[in-house]
């Protein structure tokens, strides 16, 4: 069944695909052809014939994948159905939303002059924390120091702080 | 090909109650597994890719224009599956390396029908059913399919034609090469 044996080969071939009678009439006069064109319907016909052996299967089998696509369809049914109901909630509530947010009091630009105010009171709180820092002696223990300097008359202090205001947030 | 249900939903695209599209799995199971199981030689993933089929026509009737028959949709359906499950070959290369693989090598081969043949006659036919088995497994996808639709389903080149979405055209081409490579592979058994 090799090609050397017959030269006309493919044209058995297309008589097998069909519809092609030049293939046709060579076939049904070349005794080669003839003989090979049967041999392949022969082995295609045992093949499908095989094949439709091999998938048959027990009507237990068939029972069972009946029923465990009905399950699958029943599950996709009640997801879909699920999805149905919710959707009209949903965009009820997204509908809701909006007309609530839109119905909503009219809030004034104060919100601007908050950040002002806020700008404020943080800078004087970093100078308060600079000045807490830069000076020698605790505010807790300020009255203390105030004898001390009495007692040594000492004036130093005050000038040093100055000098470090100087370069400080105050301005 | 045809049946009520068939021409029931051709003709108008009418809703179909759970008990007709139960029937239409009844009606249609055994051809749409067979057709899967020739093409994927697995049973597990025949049966998985049969029960997606039927569900994703269930969940796609709507588009079912009656063009063709239903039988030639749903094995369309299952072309489609069987496709989109052979493109996913890092899976099947992990299930082959681990052994997880259900594919069945000597496939139809042990199933040749005895009838009232000699013993003799039996074992050439099996070489030959072996030989055409392997010889289709090294085909191609497309030309594959189109050769066990026409051989094993015995369906016509437009039915073939309209389950594949291809040009009659084409699935002659594509039946040409198969042929010739089956044929090859039989010359060389012989």
């Amino acid at each position: 069944m090799s090609s050397e044996q017959n030269p006309h080969e493919p044209l058995v071939e297309r008589v097998l695909v069909g519809f092609d009678l030049t293939a046709e009439h060579h076939v049904a006069h070349c005794a080669p052809c003839q003989t090979e064109r049967q041999k392949l319907e022969e082995a295609l016909q045992q093949f499908g014939a095989a094949n439709r052996e091999y998938a048959s299967r027990s009507e237990d089998f068939w029972d069972k994948q009946a029923a465990q696509i009905q399950q699958k369809r029943r599950e996709s049914s009640n997801r879909a159905r699920v999805v149905g109901a919710l959707a009209p909630a949903l965009a009820m509530l997204l509908f809701v939303g909006v007309f609530l947010v839109s119905q909503s009091p009219h809030v004034e630009p104060s919100a601007q002059t908050v950040p002002a105010v806020q700008t404020d009171s943080d800078h004087e709180l970093l100078v308060a924390v600079e000045r807490a820092v830069e000076s020698d002696t605790p505010q807790a223990l300020a009255p203390v120091a105030w004898m001390e300097e009495e007692n040594d008359g000492s004036t130093s202090l005050p000038a040093r702080s100055n000098q470090k205001e100087s370069r400080s947030h105050e301005n | 090909m045809e049946n009520a249900l068939t021409s029931a939903l051709g003709t108008a695209v009418q809703p179909v109650t759970a008990e007709e599209f139960d029937s239409i799995v009844r009606r249609h199971q055994r051809r749409v597994h067979r057709f899967l199981l020739t093409l994927l030689h697995d049973p597990d993933e025949a049966d998985n890719l049969t029960q997606e089929c039927f569900l994703r026509a269930y969940q796609n009737l709507r588009n079912f224009r009656g063009e063709s028959s239903l039988e030639t949709w749903l094995l369309r359906i299952a072309a489609n599956l069987a496709r989109d499950h052979a493109r996913n070959r890092k899976v099947s290369f992990w299930k082959r390396l681990l052994g997880m693989d259900g594919a069945d090598d000597d496939g139809a081969a042990q199933h040749v029908p005895s009838g009232q043949a000699s013993p003799e006659r039996i074992l050439l036919a099996r070489e030959d059913v072996r030989a055409v088995w392997n010889a289709a497994n090294q085909l191609p996808q497309q030309q594959r399919a189109v050769f066990l639709l026409r051989f094993v389903e015995e369906m016509e080149l437009s039915e073939i034609a309209a389950a594949l979405d291809l040009q009659v055209g084409s699935v002659k081409t594509h039946l040409f090469r198969a042929l010739q490579s089956v044929r090859s592979k039989l010359g060389d058994v012989r």
